[in-house]
């Protein structure tokens, strides 16, 4: 009687958690389907990854959603449980419990904007040489019309500061104080984005102002006109490094300063 | 708090990039597990020892794609009398040598394509020498896990038989009570670890309800528990990211030999899967030299935790031991000569 009674008890305790795995399985896909599903809706996966890969984080959402609710189903219309051929390291359910948490944490919290803390983390490149493979740029362009990152590009591929001396140029950012330049500098910088948001680098452009940097907190997004002009900066040669060097640099002499809401889409991508 | 925020991020940027990647993996590799007959595959495997590690480096863009899911194939495939050489290479060059892995490098490294194109250089060149190395030994079962091996004593029996036509003798009946030899936990079952589990997964006799039925059992399995790993190794990256001062980073990461030393280091305590494994890489794109990378995407698919656990239901210690040394070194060598020219 009583070894009958433990028996049925161990019977009880090896069936459980199968059932328990098998409600957790489908749970972390049905919650992950959804995450995916909600950052392609709300346009919040350009905070995260490359806007080519939207098609595919939909697409994931769709297949995740469907299996999740194809193998709910299953839970609930057959019990019997299959032999799996399988090795794990992980404890049965540690897995998808994990993947559950994440994905309802990833619900509730909403992703952040990289910010200057993290810009001057990895530090700012004013002429990304090593990133940028040098593409077709349109030189037709008006100084005037083009962008951070076109005027980044521009100067990219011809890097001749002074030969840009009296253009026009209107663009937007957010400011970043570098501790190596005088107190009346900014960068005006943009994150740039090759794939996904742990490759984010940033990129800016100094600026020259009439008064002090402190005016404009680090973080504020900013739209300045100006004109451009070359000036001899002392940069540190390297983010590692604590030397710095006397470097010829486009700067934008600011005319005009417009502080602006924190665009939907923050980042540039390339 | 802000920190952790930020951390928090790029954390679920990581995963966000590589689910739809591990998704499409675990598929595609559920869907191989019962396209190709492994029977076929076995006939066509060349006799010398250096093709046949070619061969069985290549049969990775025919099996299913990451580690937990190829250490069964190369079980079933050394059951069937295919020689270890054969087995460890396609073990090591597997989980990069096929379309999902190297379309998710290309997607992280896109604008590096020397790293996409070394990684799959490198990691066929290590897993066809390693697979030479143990072809030297002719008695596979040297090499094998005792038990093992043991299991193996038929199929190999009946091979030297066929070969000098004698009748093999059949080994003597075991007690089902007291069986020693090794056990796998699975879904809360202790299995004894025999041919019984190798064997029974005839998949041509199964129905084509009970063929779905194991599809999305493959698939679910796998998705979980490599799943849980990414989630693991994302939060690993993301914390380096955010929370390591940048000085000891940069430090590490700019001289050639630390670098890579560092990053073979993390690529074994990381235990991510291979099918996403260039994502964690690219958190250290800027920091880290470009052959560092290279040596945690050659070394951290064939050898982490994870699978020198799983190898240990194949392999001797000593042989895992040894595999791990001559990749280690191999991948060491191979990268530090990639830093002199790139």
């Amino acid at each position: 009687m009583n070894s009958a009674s433990s028996r049925k008890l161990n019977n009880k305790n090896t069936s459980k958690p199968n059932f328990w795995q098998s409600w957790l399985d489908g749970l972390a896909l049905l919650t992950w389907g959804s995450l995916l599903l909600k950052y392609a809706v709300t346009g919040q996966y350009k905070l995260l990854i490359h806007p080519n890969y939207y098609g595919l984080v939909l697409v994931s959402s769709i297949i995740l959603l469907t299996l999740g609710i194809v193998k709910i189903k299953l839970i609930l219309t057959s019990t019997r449980q299959h032999p799996r051929e399988h090795l794990a390291l992980f404890p049965p359910g540690f897995s998808s419990s994990l993947l559950v948490c994440v994905a309802i944490a990833g619900l509730l919290i909403p992703p952040k904007i990289l910010t200057s803390q993290s810009a001057i983390k990895t530090g700012v490149r004013d002429i990304p040489s090593t990133r940028f493979q040098p593409q077709s740029f349109r030189t037709a362009t008006k100084p005037e019309e083009r962008s951070l990152i076109e005027w980044i590009r521009t100067i990219n591929a011809y890097p001749e500061p002074d030969a840009y001396n009296g253009q026009l140029a209107n663009i937007s950012g957010f400011v970043l104080h570098l501790p190596e330049l005088p107190d009346n500098y900014l960068m005006l910088s943009r994150f740039v984005i090759t794939c996904c948001a742990v490759d984010a680098y940033p990129v800016g452009i100094p600026v020259k102002l009439e008064t002090s940097r402190q005016t404009y907190p680090p973080d504020t997004w900013l739209e300045i006109q100006g004109e451009m002009i070359g000036e001899t900066l002392s940069v540190k040669e390297q983010v590692s490094s604590k030397a710095k060097i006397d470097k010829r640099s486009v700067v934008l002499a600011a005319q005009s300063i417009k502080s602006i809401p924190t665009p939907a889409d923050p980042y540039s991508y390339q | 708090m802000n920190q952790l925020h930020s951390a928090f991020t790029l954390f679920l940027s990581l995963l966000v990039e590589a689910i739809p990647f591990l998704l499409l993996g675990v598929l595609l590799s559920s869907c191989l597990l019962f396209l190709i007959n492994e029977q076929q595959l076995i006939t066509k495997i060349p006799k010398n020892p250096v093709l046949g590690a070619i061969f069985g480096s290549l049969i990775g863009f025919l099996f299913p794609v990451c580690e937990c899911g190829n250490i069964p194939v190369a079980r079933r495939l050394l059951l069937k009398g295919v020689s270890p050489s054969v087995a460890i290479s396609f073990l090591l060059a597997a989980p990069t040598i096929n379309p999902i892995v190297i379309w998710s490098t290309w997607v992280a490294f896109g604008n590096q394509p020397q790293i996409v194109i070394f990684r799959v250089l490198f990691s066929s060149a290590i897993a066809i020498i390693v697979g030479s190395v143990f072809s030297t030994q002719k008695d596979p079962r040297s090499l094998l896990q005792t038990s093992f091996a043991r299991r193996l004593n038929p199929v190999f029996n009946s091979n030297l038989a066929a070969e000098a036509k004698n009748t093999p003798g059949q080994s003597p009946g075991k007690s089902p009570l007291l069986q020693s030899g090794s056990f796998i936990l699975d879904g809360g079952q202790v299995l004894p670890f025999n041919d019984s589990l190798l064997l029974d997964a005839d998949q041509s006799q199964l129905s084509l309800k009970s063929k779905g039925q194991s599809f999305l059992d493959n698939l679910l399995q796998e998705f979980s528990e490599l799943g849980g790993m990414l989630v693991l190794g994302s939060a690993i990256a993301a914390m380096i990211q955010v929370f390591v001062p940048r000085e000891i980073i940069l430090n590490l990461g700019q001289d050639t030999i630390t670098s890579i030393l560092a990053m073979m280091l993390l690529a074994v305590i990381v235990s991510i899967c291979s099918t996403v494994d260039s994502f964690f890489a690219l958190s250290f794109a800027a920091t880290f030299t470009g052959s560092s990378l290279l040596a945690f995407l050659v070394f951290g698919t064939t050898i982490d935790i994870k699978s020198i656990g799983l190898m240990t239901s194949i392999f001797k210690p000593k042989i895992i031991i040894y595999i791990f040394t001559i990749v280690a070194q191999l991948t060491f060598i191979f990268t530090l000569i990639y830093s002199y020219f790139f």
